[in-house]
């Protein structure tokens, strides 16, 4: 077997609320390789956004490691974070985060820019990720001018930018109707089957349903690690 | 990532603008005040340098006050080193209407000591006074434009004179015989006459305002002009040094007022500056964090919000010059006709103001990007 794209060891986060100890994520383990499409579940307050800052270095562990393309990432200094998480990881969020004042095809460039790609090789790569998220003929407009599914498709071209090790969607269809909610999963689908790792938090059954694992967490542990044979 | 600097301050077209303006107060409050103290150091450059050799030499009791007989310039020749020495009388072209800013001056002079005075100073119409002229006139280039004069024209001259407890005023009409170029020194607000005509003009017997002494050259002017003190009784003399440290003592303290004020205005600009910034990096904080997630570095961030700063400096002070320069200009043009001048906006006032102006935009813009900087991704994402 390859060797795993992401691997989670021993992961657990404390946070003290006044003098009170609240564990977040408590041991977590777990391996995910090349190319799957995961979703992880559970109830508010499960731990599962908490983790997700934990893998995309927005937040540092109590202990444990998380090991990105064989890099310790939580190992990172503050200075060496910036570059990890351009070159290794794509954020999806739910409310778009697209910057209202640039167009879609700037909102693409933008991740580009920090990597400091070639103006023209930024230029070509955000053409063909928005052609590709068909997006085409609406590159010069704004977020406002997009529908919420459109601003989606955006900010997963933009994830995808810098051809990251794996993209971390956080609710990516919690603002979306459910015509959208299923072209955006068949959209990651797609990118998964072309290898693109792909891990989505998400509470709606109707989207880890059709992703072809589903870990669940409660009270900051893995409930759960199923592979789901049967897909769509 | 400069389109990107660009395209947030047109974001927020009417902000930016009164940031701007504020900016555009305060340099031009620093063209103005610098404007005229630059033409003050450089009036006074000039003056000393026309008469940077020679030293004055005054009544004991001081400037101004009591009189120097004439004899003394003769007495004065006399101390060896002294290569020439004479008297010049200084009066108010018209004692009614003094300026502000002093105004014309009459001076008495020897037609023959003119080159030594006025060194290489050339003429733009006319002739110089010759000996033997009589109420005849050499005008200051500002003189001539304030009352449109030329060589042949004349202009009316008047003293002011003390008989018992009243004052009397008599006028009377020099002929215009020349008319000297701009020397950008006092020597351009002057009425030159004969030294004679003056002092009967005045009711000033043989005496003088003052006595100029040129030394041989190869002297010391700092050793003769002590040499003079101890050599000729009841006068006070003062070198080119000596004067030039007097001078440019009180020139210090004008263009400190005069700059204070300046920089105050500049200062309050760059607070509004601080505060757009403020304002705009609390806006934006989710799209600071948004960045940050997507990889940018603290010092992209920081050249974002400081390059944003940094051009509403920029744009700032090229809108206080412009509005400082035709300010000055069009003061200058009314000034001239009243035949003085104001205001220099000199190379130097200019990319003083240019510096000054970016400078305190990206100062101004350091603490709202050390903010924007600094600010944990996940913390920033969270905000709203």
């Amino acid at each position: 077997m390859n060797e795993p794209i992401l691997r989670v060891r021993n992961l657990s986060k404390t946070y003290m609320q006044g003098k009170i100890p609240v564990h977040a994520l408590s041991d977590v383990s777990f391996d995910v390789q090349k190319g799957e499409f995961l979703s992880i579940v559970g109830p508010s307050g499960s731990g599962k956004s908490t983790f997700l800052s934990m893998i995309g270095l927005l937040d540092k562990p109590t202990s444990g490691s998380v090991f990105i393309d064989g890099v310790e990432v939580t190992k990172a200094k503050d200075s060496e974070a910036p570059v990890i998480r351009r070159q290794k990881i794509g954020f999806v969020f739910q409310h778009f985060n697209l910057i209202p004042t640039l167009s879609a095809q700037e909102n693409v460039d933008i991740a580009m820019r920090f990597a400091r790609m070639p103006k023209s090789r930024r230029k070509e790569r955000s053409i063909e990720l928005l052609t590709q998220m068909g997006l085409r003929d609406r590159m010069n407009h704004k977020p406002s001018e997009l529908s919420g599914g459109e601003q989606q498709r955006v900010a997963i071209a933009r994830a995808m930018a810098n051809n990251p090790a794996i993209i971390l969607a956080d609710e990516p269809t919690g603002e979306v109707d459910t015509k959208t909610r299923d072209m955006i999963v068949e959209l990651l689908r797609g990118l998964s089957d072309n290898g693109q790792t792909i891990l989505v938090v998400t509470h709606d059954i109707a989207v880890s349903s059709k992703t072809r694992r589903i870990i669940s967490m409660r009270d900051g542990m893995i409930e759960s690690d199923k592979i789901i044979k049967t897909n769509l | 990532m400069f389109d990107l600097i660009l395209k947030n301050i047109t974001q927020r077209k009417l902000r930016t603008g009164l940031t701007i303006f504020g900016i555009a107060l305060g340099i031009f409050a620093v063209i103005v005040m610098g404007g005229m103290s630059e033409h003050f150091n450089q009036t006074f450059d000039r003056s000393i340098s026309l008469t940077a050799d020679k030293i004055r030499v005054f009544p004991e009791i001081g400037f101004g006050g009591g009189n120097l007989n004439e004899s003394k310039a003769r007495e004065i020749k006399r101390v060896p080193g002294v290569a020439d020495a004479y008297g010049l009388l200084q009066a108010a072209l018209d004692p009614e209407s003094l300026g502000f800013f002093g105004g014309d001056a009459v001076i008495g002079v020897e037609p023959e000591k003119i080159p030594s005075l006025l060194k290489d100073t050339k003429l733009t119409d006319g002739r110089f006074l010759a000996v033997g002229d009589g109420y005849r006139t050499v005008l200051g280039s500002s003189v001539a434009r304030e009352f449109n004069l030329k060589a042949g024209d004349e202009i009316q001259i008047k003293s002011k004179r003390v008989q018992r407890a009243s004052s009397i005023t008599h006028a009377r009409n020099f002929t215009v015989v020349g008319i000297m170029e701009y020397t950008g020194s006092f020597f351009d607000n002057g009425v030159m006459i004969p030294l004679n005509i003056a002092q009967k003009f005045y009711d000033r017997g043989d005496t003088v305002s003052f006595i100029l002494a040129v030394p041989d050259e190869g002297v010391d002017a700092e050793d003769l002009s002590k040499r003079i003190e101890l050599n000729v009784e009841k006068i006070k003399t003062f070198s080119p040094e000596q004067l030039r440290k007097q001078i440019e003592q009180s020139l210090v303290v004008f263009t400190l007022i005069t700059i204070s004020a300046a920089v105050l205005a500049a200062i309050i600009g760059g607070l509004s500056v601080m505060n757009t910034m403020l304002m705009s990096v609390s806006e934006r904080t989710k799209e600071f964090g948004l960045m940050k997630a997507l990889g940018a570095e603290t010092r992209d961030i920081l050249y974002m919000t400081m390059g944003e700063s940094a051009i509403m400096g920029i744009l700032g002070g090229i809108v206080g010059i412009i509005g400082g320069g035709a300010l000055v200009y069009y003061l200058n043009d009314f000034l001239a006709s009243r035949g003085t001048i104001l205001f220099s906006v000199t190379p130097r006032l200019l990319i003083i103001s240019i510096v000054f102006s970016t400078l305190l935009g990206v100062i101004s813009g350091l603490y709202p990007a050390y903010r924007a900087a600094k600010m944990s991704p996940m913390e920033a994402l969270r905000y709203e």
